[in-house]
């Protein structure tokens, strides 16, 4: 088995961010690591998040810094990854891509405890960068320029210090001295070598300052100072003139500010109230605003506050250090300052935010200060504070996140064309269910009945220079309707056109006149009012048209071709006629080249399945330049121009090129590039859309033409980052469609569907799929489909929490306290976390804030029936007593009366530090009441472990209850143990049932094959898998093969050798598994791998399933850091070769942009084994096109043939 | 056949070859049951244990007449008498109505192909006398092949003295099924108290499995059986 990996959903989780100027001038960018994904955002004037560019870098990006050399204005970014090399990049405006400018190794490569690439710092001057590691080592580059004013990077000094581990490190803000690096260390060997662990005990935390000094250019440890053991994060203080040099050292429950030869100031950090003592405070990320005047520090606590620290300063240094409340934000990975006045908040999980300063935090709030600091005998004492709602900052977009996916689902509940992907994201009260369909959102903006059924819909402008459309012309089927567009949309009779007769087509033709075709005539209403009336001869009827601006080709019935151009005047003079052989299909005129009189090609298609290609030009008009069959009879035809670009903002650069799109009535669209001299055409595709034949529509997106293909769903053509994308719309069928731009929405669509008009917008471009988000209280675990009802039960915990009557009882408390008394907010729908984002009325979202936190050993947790389709939850359990959910699953017992079960592992009181343990594992069986919509407990069986896997198997229930597999059958107080094998090595986190096969996951033992015997009533293992592995997810594909992904983020399958399997299946004594032993406590048996893929992300879910209807079926899985890919089984050897030879080249011209060797990545823990990985594959549109046709050549094909290859196995899959 | 040429003497030579060939196999066995002509044309003996193969029909006689070969025929001889001396045998003892019915030619093969079969086809065969003489004791493991093979018994078997009453026929035939179905049941049964964790003891007792855990109105196999 051959698989084709294609990330489909890229991670939208974000584990670092960084701001500054990377394309130089004044606009501030924002650089995101996803993981192994490095995107380059920019929020635009609206204030929207754009992504301008993302990369996959084939790495794991562990740090990332941003440097700027002195009195440059662009910045540099630094990344320090897996690949044992430091990787300096520079954004390039004009190609739109990261350059690598310097690549610098030091070490191996992999995610190491002794090879720099955890931390990086920079000197606030931009001389020096500083790359660490978590033990040991610290290396040094000096960054300079060269004569040419390039940036140049030194060898590399090391800053080493065995057996010395390393929290943090920052660069240390001295103007334009010896630059210098601070760390917080802690130094264990004395540790080490004390066995009594007295010397473990007191070991403490240190501050050292390492300074470079570039006259001898050599690094030495300046000053060493011991700091709180609770330090976990440096931030830089500006100094040189800006302030007073130095770092604040955020410890756990308090800010000192540190600087050599200068007294600590510390400040406790202010709690919240309600929080209880045994936690304590710590900071997890910080930014720093410097103006030219005034600095300040934002820190974020792991609670969300963010605190605003300033600094009293003068000539004998810091006087005070102030911590004031500023806000409350969900927890951040990283928070970024934008000079324009935004705040970037990539968030640890769920949805990342922009928010807009409204103020400063100068108005008092609750402030602790070093100055006001008292110690007392307990120790300091605190400031206490309550968290409010938004003051300082304002949100104005948000990101969508579905980081971590928990686990996910892949069904058609909604009966659509295609699946629907459930996936359980988030976590705590920001958690949700986003249902994910395949296709671009829309935004309806209108929708308006109309007096009968439309059949076509156009928009035209007045002038050519117009901003807006000024009409919107609706054809009925014996009359036409003229909707005007201004303040509102009404109904004019001044606009000129006919209204007694249908409509062929509406356009603005010439510069100013408006142009109306109908079936009897052309109409020509010129600006001035004057009507110009062309008729049709005879009793003959207009039945096809193309237009352009300055160009109008009808076709008569009976197959007469009649030419009309506009001339100098502005008049519609007639130019040629042309008879065909039949009856026209339909017509298509190719836009006007800039700068010319007209447009040179006319498309043609008829019946007898061709599409003609006839010159417009006066030399050599009608005349045929080629002739393409196709398969079906064209429906609808559309040139779509691609203007040659050199990069921008999107894309990489390409010529310009002329398409001819064709809807065939089979419902396949066809796409050939017309030459844009000879008329020839070249390099087909097609593509199958849906049922009904596609009809074609030019609009505009992002100012680009695009293409909207209406067949049994819409689906929009359109160019992103360089590549065509053609992606259905998650809209319903639409009849006929028109661009559409008015002030209140500038590139809108006009469609008619029914007897309706609809006026939407297409938003996220560039995505795969849209979602839904339907919030959840806790964290997701588990989720089930109800089978016949269609519904979905989740279960959901969380540890560290109160139950709900606690958090209610808080709040009313904390309500009171505040003096805001009951004012209809105590009710129990807010504890449902909202519901909407813009949540306003809830002063104190749980969203938003979090849930007040308690002692690590409270769990809640809660089972909840949903109904996706209204997004209702129609149960809600609460689980009382300590208890948290686990695992699920539905189960039929046989012959008991209760029909579809649900069964539910729970543990109560489950702690994991310092020792793992818990009160008592349940089992609870619930019945489904009033069509599955709620639930009612059976009863609940005591186990002696967690029960992390349930599975229905032959009318009863397996239970994977720590190391032991348990069958039960239903009883009348209790589950029935009937039989169980303990023979697993740790505990059994998956179970799958295939016939009397069981298919057990444990741990990290990966697979084993189990076999239920009910004449003897035991449970066999007769296989397992040689290698140890973490599953995190699990498959079945078929009765010998499973596919399985383990926590160090690979994707694997294995399967029990045929001659192994026929022989456990053809044992007619039953002795023989019976008897049967392994070496060293294994099965007899083992599997044998036959695939395995690193893909460089923890898979938390996996699923067989197919996305488009009547495709081939790939696995999907789903990922922690949120992103979608699929692997898809090759059908033909030929593609196999192809693909592993495009990699191998891929992987030779094209090395991944952070260093780290593509083969290393993909074989990062095992080696990669028949997969290839398509994601490298598509950048080669990104490569520049002399590489491109070289690795063409080698593979003995064109570019554009591989291209379309790429496109081909895309569209397979989705 | 035009190797040598249109009309050469090669063609003439061949035939004369094929029919030297056939008298000498004449000359070896009349009915051709001692050898075998492979599908290579090569001729493989049958009567020797390990089937020795010969190129052409010469060496086959060659062999014939080697001692080994007449010692291993002798043998064969010897069994086939015995055989036949078993059949005799049976048929003699056969003296049940049903089977004395029927048509002795193939009783006598069935027989002699029995009597090479393996056991369990032998049990087969005891078992559709048994049925004969109505008497019902099963064969607990292949009960869907006995249950056709049983009714294909009591086809043949069916005594052309029976057939001017065939009411009593339809009724045993019922009869038959609704016990063969009682007993599919019955152990349908037995698997599901097995899996529901009951054990026999030697004596055929229904215990419970003390790693078991049991409803308290859970049946009893003991009473049910």
């Amino acid at each position: 088995m051959y698989l084709y990996n294609l990330t489909l959903q890229q991670a939208t989780g974000i584990v670092s961010a960084i701001n500054g100027n990377f394309s130089g001038g004044k606009t501030q960018e924002i650089v995101v690591a996803r993981g192994k994904i490095l995107s380059l955002l920019r929020p635009d004037d609206l204030g929207k998040l754009q992504t301008l560019h993302s990369v996959e870098i084939f790495g794991c990006i562990r740090s990332l810094a941003q440097f700027r050399l002195t009195g440059a204005q662009k910045d540099y970014i630094v990344v320090g990854s897996d690949s044992g090399r430091i990787v300096i990049l520079d954004y390039n405006k004009e190609k739109n891509v990261f350059d690598k400018v310097h690549q610098e190794t030091f070490g191996k490569s992999g995610c190491r405890r002794i090879v720099p690439g955890q931390y990086l710092a920079i000197d606030p001057k931009g001389r020096a960068v500083m790359i660490g590691a978590c033990e040991k080592q610290k290396l040094v580059y000096v960054l300079n320029r060269d004569t040419a004013a390039r940036l140049t990077i030194s060898s590399p000094l090391e800053a080493h210090k065995s057996q010395t581990i390393v929290y943090s490190i920052c660069g240390v803000d001295c103007g334009f001295d010896n630059p210098i690096f601070a760390a917080i260390e802690l130094d264990y060997s004395e540790a080490d070598q004390d066995s009594t662990g007295v010397a473990a005990g007191e070991a403490q935390k240190h501050l050292t300052f390492y300074e470079l000094d570039l006259g001898l250019n050599h690094v030495s440890r300046k000053w060493s100072e011991q700091v709180d053991n609770g330090a976990n994060m440096l931030v830089t203080v500006p100094g040189g003139g800006d302030g007073p040099s130095g770092v604040l050292v955020c410890a756990e429950n308090f800010v000192i500010y540190k600087n050599q030869g200068h007294p600590d100031i510390r400040a406790v950090i202010p709690r919240r109230a309600d929080l209880p003592e045994e936690r304590g405070v710590l900071i997890v990320s910080a930014a720093t605003h410097k103006q030219k005047s005034m600095f300040f520090f934002l820190l974020q606590t792991e609670y969300g506050d963010i605190f605003k620290v300033t600094l009293e300063h003068g000539n004998d240094g810091v006087t005070e250090l102030k911590i004031k409340y500023f806000d409350t934000i969900p927890v951040t990975a990283s928070m970024c300052v934008l000079k324009s006045g935004f705040l970037f908040a990539a968030s640890e999980f769920g949805n990342h935010a922009l928010y807009q300063f409204q103020a400063i935090g100068d108005d008092p709030d609750v402030e602790s200060s070093s100055s006001t600091l008292m110690e007392t005998e307990e120790g300091f004492q605190p400031v206490f504070f309550q968290p409010r709602g938004l003051k300082n900052l304002v949100r104005i977009d948000q990101a969508e996140s579905l980081m971590p996916i928990m686990d996910m689902k892949i069904a058609n509940l909604f009966e659509e064309e295609t699946p629907q992907i459930f996936s359980l994201c988030g976590r705590g009260p920001r958690s949700s269910l986003r249902i994910l369909r395949p296709g671009l959102a829309i935004s309806e903006m209108a929708v308006s009945q109309l007096p009968g059924v439309p059949s076509a819909v156009w928009t035209v402008k007045k002038n050519v220079n117009d901003a807006f459309d000024a009409y919107i012309v609706v054809s009925f089927a014996n009359a036409t309707l003229v909707l005007s567009i201004g303040e509102t949309v009404e109904e004019v009779s001044d606009s000129g056109f006919l209204d007694t007769t249908p409509s062929l087509a509406v356009s603005l033709i010439g510069d100013d006149s408006l142009m109306q075709i109908h079936p009897n005539g052309i109409r020509h209403i010129r600006e001035d009012g004057r009507i110009n009336e062309w008729r049709t001869p005879g009793k003959r009827t207009i039945v096809k048209v193309g237009s352009n601006g300055l160009q109008v080709v009808i076709a008569l019935s009976g197959g007469e071709l009649i030419y009309f151009e506009v001339d100098m005047t502005g008049q519609l003079m007639e130019v040629e006629k042309h008879e065909m052989s039949g009856d026209v299909a339909c017509l298509d005129i190719a836009p006007v080249p800039e700068g010319r009189q007209r447009s040179r090609f006319l498309a043609v298609g008829s019946y007898d399945n061709t599409i003609r290609i006839l010159s417009l030009d006066p030399d050599d008009c009608m005349q045929v330049l080629s002739v393409q069959s196709v398969s079906s009879p064209p429906e609808s035809l559309l040139f779509l121009e691609v203007k040659a670009s050199v990069g921008g903002e999107d894309g990489a650069d390409h010529p310009a090129n002329l398409f001819l799109n064709a809807g065939l009535q089979n419902g396949v669209l066809f796409r050939t590039v017309v030459d844009m001299v000879t008329g020839q055409l070249s390099d087909s595709r097609s593509r199958f859309l849906g049922l009904r034949p596609p009809k074609l529509f030019s609009v505009k997106v992002r100012g680009r033409p695009a293409m909207l293909c209406l067949s049994s769903r819409p689906w929009l053509g359109y160019i992103h980052q360089g590549h065509f994308l053609l992606t259905p719309l998650s809209y319903e069928t639409l009849e006929f469609a028109a661009s559409f731009s008015s002030d209140q929405c500038a590139e809108g669509v006009v469609a008619v569907a029914g007897d309706a008009l609809r006026v939407f917008t297409i938003e996220r471009l560039g995505e795969t799929f849209n979602e839904t988000a339907i919030p959840l209280r806790y964290t997701p675990r588990r989720f089930v489909l109800h089978p016949k009802r269609k519904l979905l039960v989740i279960i959901e915990s969380d540890q560290g929490s109160y139950t709900a009557e606690e958090r209610e009882a808080a709040r009313k408390e904390c309500f009171e306290a505040a003096d805001m008394g009951e004012n209809g907010n105590g009710n129990i729908n807010q504890m449902e976390n909202g519901g909407d984002d813009e949540d306003k009325e809830d002063p104190l979202s749980d969203e938003q804030y979090g849930y007040p936190k308690a002692e690590s050993n409270k769990w809640v947790s809660c089972i909840r029936v949903l109904d996706p389709r209204t997004a209702a939850t129609t149960c809600l359990l609460e689980l009382q007593d300590n208890e948290a959910a686990f695992s699920v699953c539905t189960v039929n017992f046989h012959d008991k009366e209760y029909g579809t079960l649900l069964a539910v592992g729970t543990a109560k009181g489950l702690q994991f530090w310092p020792k793992r343990s818990l009160v008592a594992g349940f089992i609870h069986i619930y019945r489904f009441l009033e069509d599955g919509r709620s639930l009612e407990l059976l009863h609940k069986t005591q186990v002696e472990g967690v029960p992390l896997a349930l599975c229905q198997f032959q009318g009863r229930l397996l239970a994977g209850i720590g190391s032991v597999l348990r069958l039960y059958d239903l009883g009348k107080k209790r589950l029935l143990r009937k039989c169980e094998n303990k023979l697993f090595p740790n505990s059994i986190v998956s179970i799958q049932t295939y016939r009397d096969r069981i298919y057990v996951g444990d741990i990290q033992e990966s697979f084993h094959f189990c076999k239920y015997r009910r004449d003897e009533n035991q449970l066999y293992i007769f296989a397992d898998d040689v290698v140890p592995r973490w599953l995190t997810a699990s498959y079945h594909i078929d009765f010998d093969t499973m596919a399985g992904a383990d926590k160090f983020g690979n994707v694997y399958f294995v399967r029990l050798p045929q001659d192994v399997s026929d022989e456990i299946e053809e044992d007619p004594t039953g002795g023989k598994i019976k008897w049967e032993q392994g070496r060293l406590n294994g099965a007899p048996n083992k599997v044998e791998e036959i695939v395995q893929f690193h893909v460089g992300d923890v898979v938390t879910s996996l699923q067989k399933a197919s996305l488009i209807p009547g495709g081939g079926e790939s696995v999907l899985y789903g990922t922690v850091m949120g992103s979608l890919g699929a692997l898809l089984p090759f059908t033909s050897r030929d593609d196999v070769d192809f693909f592993s030879h495009l990699e191998m080249h891929m992987r030779q011209e094209h090395p991944p942009l952070c260093g780290r060797d593509h083969m290393a990545y993909r074989s990062a823990y095992f080696p990669v084994k028949d997969v290839i990985d398509g994601d490298l594959c598509e950048q080669f549109p990104t490569l520049p096109l002399d590489l491109q046709r070289k690795i063409a050549d080698e593979l003995d094909r064109t570019p554009g043939e591989i291209l379309k290859k790429l496109e081909e196995v895309r569209n397979k899959i989705i | 056949m035009s190797v040598f040429g249109g009309d050469s003497w090669g063609r003439e030579a061949q035939n004369r070859k094929r029919r030297i060939d056939e008298f000498v196999l004449e000359g070896i066995d009349v009915d051709g049951s001692s050898y075998k002509k492979l599908s290579s044309g090569k001729y493989a003996c049958l009567v020797c244990r390990h089937n020795p193969i010969f190129d052409t029909p010469l060496m086959l006689s060659i062999h014939c007449k080697g001692s080994r070969h007449s010692a291993a025929k002798s043998k064969a001889k010897e069994k086939e008498l015995v055989r036949q001396d078993e059949i005799n045998k049976r048929l003699a003892l056969q003296g049940s109505p049903t089977t004395s019915s029927v048509n002795s030619s193939t009783t006598t093969k069935q027989n002699a192909q029995l009597a090479t079969k393996p056991l369990i086809q032998m049990a087969q065969k005891a078992a559709s006398e048994i049925l004969g003489n109505k008497t019902l004791k099963h064969d607990s493991r292949n009960e869907n092949l006995d249950m056709e093979l049983r009714q294909n018994d009591i086809k043949n078997v069916t005594p052309d003295f029976f057939r001017n009453h065939s009411y009593p026929e339809n009724e045993t035939s019922d009869k038959l099924i609704q016990q063969h179905l009682d007993f599919r049941e019955r152990r349908e049964r037995e698997l599901k108290f097995i899996s529901a964790g009951w054990k026999r003891d030697c004596h055929g007792k229904w215990y419970k499995d003390e790693n078991v855990e049991f409803d308290s109105d859970e049946e009893d196999p003991n009473t049910s059986f």
